[in-house]
């Protein structure tokens, strides 16, 4: 009673062949788009975002400016530290900071049950104002960099190396991944699929691997 | 030549430094210049390329300043800004839509195939169009519970007791004593700790799903699983992979794989479940349930059954799978099951740990969101509890109604069975010329074979034999399957109704198939 009878027939429509079979992508690397799903979008919209709020405010504004300022007062006072020297560091020590509090952490830390993981591939720069591009807080995030590097230009005499380590990581870490062509874009390395020919995916199933932009950890995207 | 055109343009040059200088000179005039004059010349520092990219770099953070808020992902991608003319034309030009879309004439055909029933429904009710007798095997009516007169004394008098309405959902003046003993007898005839009663049978499933598995959790679902679980795993929002319908290998393989996965990704470990039916209700087909309860404890899964079919129909008293298969029903996390397809009454159930169904009364949506049964179905619940304990042989007459139905269907020319040969569901599609899978979706009509199979539905019934064909709802469901009729054998008929019935449905296939040759 316990033995199934043997299947005639399968009863499901079978799926087109281009699905099953499915080769593996040949390209290294990949642009996607991630957190564009109807149900992210609706989940999101159930509440306020505080993560992301806070950056409206004026003292945050500020704040860049102070710590800025502190920051270049405190390594001053390490013995033997050259203006060059000096500036590369709160240029590069700002620019680092930023972009991991800005475009390298994703999800949000407080309310967390609330958006139901609604904002768990977003990062804080494309929580920011629902994702609407050019508001004012966008725009003092990007200048503020942006001035920085014209300041320290313009207080020390760089030798060309340290202008060009400056400059090169003004542009990527600080322009790039705010533009708003690159809105919840990722750039995949060498993916392979997450599922093998016997299970081919749905075109709904979301991808499992998350390797935003950036080049600190070769050793995944090498062997990915 | 030369000198010629030196000659010409000399006016024009002199005209240049002239007023160049002028713009000089009234530049020194403003206040606050020889500042600026004095900053530029200092940060220019005698190197023209880095001012050129500095210089780009300004141009650029201006044009930043100047763009102009864009719209927030909510608004979507599609809004159209339109001029006030233009919204006044649309305006003039608007005719409503009818709420909803008048059927089409294979709809307006379908609706009215539909037998209307005098009186009771039962194993032979009477027709209201023609007032005929017919057999039913359209209901699902397995231990012939429908009509049964214990049961109808019962709720009789209940239904003196405590009326008729629940007055709100359970956990708000809705439980009654009767839904807590039913509840009670349903924990102790499956030997589980607990179990929970949901008021409506479809979102008993896609409320106990949503309530354990969160976004961010891993579900592992057979493919031909039925509506109400896909959409309780969409609402759910968590990660599915599909294995393929019934194979446990293919279950097996997708197990390994999502392990692979969470180790390459070095994700942290979330809860995992494993979702199946019993018995599908889109097939008939049954799943083997020790094997699919060793594969659970080895990998660590939850497991999430389905018995809406095999509760009420399958073992000895019809406890379901976990009777036939001699498992214990601890061994299932989460047995959901329908009191209205096998207690012949209404609703749902979820049995299992006292913990697990403790959770459900605050989380599981239908519980705490709608109302709860009436009392006298619940107590109709427990009288069919009774009736499938005292009288198994019920059970023996339905497998035999089951076999002399598919004996007589096995060997109608033109039509597959599909299905369990135990299971109270017998499926038959038409049978094609090519056996595999290798019919394209193309060349594959579900409409015709929907035409064929209402023909022979409505040739039985003009025949005295109620028959239904399975119904779903072509483009919403995960996968489309191919038009079937669905079988409900009943053991409140004896064997030779059921064979003269059987007898009847294969000659209607016969008729009706050799008119379309």
């Amino acid at each position: 009673m316990s033995r199934p009878s043997p299947k005639l027939l399968h009863l499901t429509v079978p799926v087109p062949a281009d699905i099953k079979g499915r080769r593996r992508s040949g390209s290294i690397v990949k642009v996607e788009e991630v957190g564009g799903r109807t149900e992210e979008l609706l989940d999101r919209n159930a509440y306020l975002n505080i993560n992301a709020n806070w950056v409206n405010a004026k003292g945050a504004w500020l704040i860049h400016v102070v710590l800025v300022f502190m920051g270049k007062i405190i390594i001053d006072t390490i013995p033997g530290m050259t203006q060059q020297i000096s500036w590369t560091l709160v240029n590069l020590i700002y620019l680092n900071l930023s972009y991991l509090m800005f475009h390298w952490v994703t999800g949000i830390p407080f309310d967390n049950e609330l958006h139901g993981g609604a904002y768990d591939d977003l990062t804080l720069w494309e929580q920011i104002d629902d994702g609407a591009q050019y508001t004012p807080s966008k725009k003092w995030l990007f200048t503020a960099p942006i001035l920085l590097f014209l300041a320290s230009t313009h207080y020390t005499n760089y030798n060309p190396w340290l202008f060009a380590v400056n400059l090169t990581a003004l542009i990527v870490l600080a322009i790039i991944p705010k533009l708003p062509q690159l809105h919840r874009q990722r750039v995949r390395f060498l993916t392979g699929d997450a599922s093998g020919v016997s299970t081919p995916v749905t075109p709904s199933f979301p991808k499992m691997d998350q390797n935003p932009l950036h080049a600190a950890n070769p050793a995944e995207s090498h062997f990915g | 030549m030369d000198s010629s055109t030196s000659v010409a343009l000399e006016p024009l040059l002199s005209f240049l430094a002239f007023s160049l200088s002028q713009i000089e000179s009234g530049f020194y005039r403003i206040p606050g210049s020889a500042v600026v004059a004095r900053y530029v010349k200092s940060s220019h520092q005698n190197d023209p390329g880095r001012t050129i990219l500095e210089l780009i770099l300004v141009i650029f953070a201006i044009r930043t300043l100047l763009q102009s808020r864009t719209r927030t992902d909510r608004s979507g991608k599609h809004f159209i800004r339109f001029s006030e003319k233009e919204i006044d034309e649309l305006v003039d030009e608007w005719v409503p839509e009818p709420l909803v879309q008048p059927l089409s004439e294979w709809e307006q055909k379908d609706l009215n195939s539909v037998p209307v029933i005098a009186g009771p429904n039962g194993p032979k009710p009477k027709l209201l169009a023609t007032g005929k007798i017919v057999t039913n095997l359209a209901s699902f009516n397995f231990a012939g519970l429908a009509g049964n007169e214990k049961v109808k004394e019962r709720a009789l008098e209940t239904l003196q007791k405590y009326g008729l309405g629940s007055c709100g959902p359970p956990g708000f003046y809705g439980t009654i004593d009767v839904h807590l003993d039913l509840e009670r007898d349903i924990a102790e005839f499956l030997g589980t700790e607990a179990s929970i009663l949901y008021s409506q049978g479809f979102s008993t499933i896609s409320s106990v799903i949503p309530a354990f598995c969160k976004r961010g959790d891993i579900i592992v679902a057979d493919r031909s699983v039925n509506f109400a679980i896909q959409k309780g795993i969409l609402i759910s929002r968590s990660t599915v992979r599909w294995f393929d319908h019934n194979d446990l290998k293919s279950l097996e393989d997708t197990l390994i794989s999502v392990e692979k996965d969470r180790k390459k990704r070095k994700g942290p470990l979330t809860r995992r479940f494993i979702i199946t039916e019993g018995i599908f209700e889109r097939d008939g087909e049954m799943v083997d349930l020790p094997k699919l309860v060793e594969l659970k404890l080895k990998y660590k899964y939850r497991l999430i059954m389905d018995e809406s079919i095999s509760f009420g129909t399958m073992g000895r008293t019809g406890r379901g799978l976990t009777e036939l298969y001699n498992v214990p029903a601890s061994q299932i996390d989460m047995l959901v099951g329908s009191v209205a397809n096998g207690l012949c009454s209404a609703g749902g159930f979820c049995a299992g740990s006292a913990i697990v169904v403790d959770h459900q009364r605050i989380n599981g949506t239908s519980f705490v969101f709608s109302a709860s049964m009436p009392a006298l179905l619940a107590t109709s619940g427990s009288e069919a509890i009774t009736l499938l304990r005292n009288n198994p042989s019920v059970l023996l007459n339905l497998q035999d109604n089951i076999r002399a139905i598919r004996a007589v269907l096995e060997k109608t020319e033109g039509i597959t069975l599909l299905g369990h040969r135990a299971s109270p569901i017998i499926h038959f599609c038409l049978r094609t010329q090519q056996q595999s899978l290798s019919v394209t979706q193309s060349t594959y009509d579900h409409e015709a074979e929907e035409r064929i199979l209402q023909d022979i539905v409505d040739d039985s019934v003009a025949n005295g034999v109620l028959l239904t064909r399975a119904k779903h709802l072509r483009g919403q469901e995960m996968i489309e399957s191919r038009p079937t009729i669905r079988i409900a054998a009943s053991a409140a008929l004896t064997r030779k109704e059921v064979e003269k019935a059987a007898g009847v449905v294969k000659a209607s296939v016969t008729r009706i198939l050799s008119k379309r040759r």
